[in-house]
């Protein structure tokens, strides 16, 4: 199991953001480096990529903030 | 049934063999065809306004500057009379420009370049100078950012003779128009909804945000899309409106009422054929378009139904539309004004009844 959690570094001042768009659904089989989620702080988004390859478990719904450091998901 | 399932291209099974599922949404889709393009032919570039260092105020340039660098990837002044102009100028001498006109809305200051030079020369030199340019534009409200940033206008470019304009509702065929457009020795007006770009602040519609392959295709343009099958009323819809064409749809399946769906995907030129077919079948016509409802997308169709399928309607066409006053900045007079799935399910209740 591979905790995906929001970068520490993804954005510089301390903002809650959201998950704008989950890119698979839950359960959905992901590859290392695919694109699972856009994440959004006031009007800029960022990537979110899968830290490994297997299944998604989507912890966080969109619109939910939260901050840097945060867990979203597991890849189990 | 997905817009995206029934899109893909007959007999095109490598597309989907030897790869796995990968959801984009259009921005992703729009940057990486753009990307692509430009890997293969060195004669495309992009030019527009923050679509270099920011990647487009709606994310369609993402990740270009870096990989193309700032000769071909080019932020340019607020002048759109400037960069438009300079693009029908490159296309003229055989490069293959993309430019953004950032919101549609802006279009009163470029217009002459783009309705006068770059959608009349092919015509004027006798088809020896055409005009390979792609104008890509964001359009829609929804969110509050009034009269001037809010609207649609298919019409107004609809209208005139020498440009294509095309209208995706999803990733998939967001790739595919895109590189058939930056194809298309002629000038290509490329509009994209606001609500269905994936980006958060702007709200996301789900089903815009569909598996996208990694090759590429093209899509070709002037073809609709028969979206969702049913045999008692033809709903029409494109860019956003498809999406409440499909969730109306799906309520009436639960009275009875079994809707077709088309998605046009093309306006110019527009799929009269797949329109006429399905209305022929149906008997009933409901034309869903957020753009003002006078004189536009919605009356050519149904003026397209009246001439060629009057025989087979058996109730009058309606449509859901804009009304004709400029977009409110109020949330509480925009929202009730814009076309939505219910008004699209009432319309087609309407048509149907006593039959």
């Amino acid at each position: 199991m591979v905790s995906v959690t929001i970068p520490a570094d993804m954005w510089a001042e301390d903002m809650e953001g959201v998950i704008s768009a989950w890119l698979f659904e839950d359960g959905d089989k992901v590859r290392e480096g695919d694109l699972i989620a856009e994440v959004m702080v006031e009007k800029t988004s960022y990537d979110l990529t899968a830290p490994a390859a297997g299944i998604l478990r989507i912890l966080v719904a969109p619109d939910v903030p939260f901050r840097r450091g945060a867990e979203v998901a597991r890849i189990e | 049934m997905t817009a995206a399932t029934q899109t893909k291209p007959p007999g095109d099974a490598s597309a989907s063999a030897n790869r796995s599922k990968r959801n984009l949404t259009i921005a992703k889709a729009m940057a990486e065809a753009i990307g692509q393009e430009m890997r293969r032919d060195s004669s495309v570039l992009v030019m527009g306004e923050d679509i270099g260092r920011l990647g487009g105020v709606f994310g369609n340039t993402r990740g270009l500057i870096e990989e193309f660098g700032p000769e071909r990837i080019r932020d340019t002044p607020i002048s759109e009379t400037a960069f438009i102009g300079a693009a029908v100028g490159m296309a003229a001498v055989g490069m293959k420009p993309i430019v953004e006109l950032m919101f549609v809305d802006f279009y009163g200051v470029c217009m002459d370049a783009i309705y006068n030079l770059a959608a009349k020369n092919c015509y004027f030199s006798g088809g020896q100078v055409p005009l390979p340019m792609v104008i890509m534009t964001s359009c829609g409200g929804g969110y509050s950012d009034a009269g001037q940033h809010s609207q649609c206008l298919y019409g107004t470019f609809a209208h005139l003779p020498g440009l294509k304009v095309v209208v995706p509702s999803n990733a998939y065929d967001a790739k595919g128009l895109m590189l058939a457009a930056i194809r298309d020795p002629n000038p290509v007006i490329y509009m994209f909804h606001k609500a269905l770009q994936g980006m958060g602040w702007l709200g996301t519609v789900k089903g815009a945000i569909t598996d996208v392959p990694e090759d590429d295709y093209v899509l070709p343009i002037g073809r609709a899309a028969l979206v969702r099958p049913g045999r008692d009323v033809t709903l029409v819809g494109f860019g956003n409106t498809l999406h409440h064409a499909l969730d109306a749809a799906a309520d009436l399946a639960g009275e009875g009422i079994e809707a077709e769906v088309i998605d046009l995907r093309s306006i110019v030129p527009l799929d009269r054929e797949t329109i006429l077919a399905s209305v022929k079948r149906t008997g009933r016509l409901v034309v869903v378009d957020d753009d003002y409802q006078s004189f536009g997308v919605s009356a050519e169709i149904i003026a397209t139904a009246s001439e060629g399928a009057f025989a087979a309607l058996k109730a009058a066409p309606r449509r859901v539309a804009f009304p004709d006053i400029p977009i409110p900045f109020s949330p509480a007079l925009e929202r009730p004004l814009m076309p939505d799935a219910n008004k699209v399910a009432a319309a087609a209740r309407q048509v149907c009844k006593g039959n």
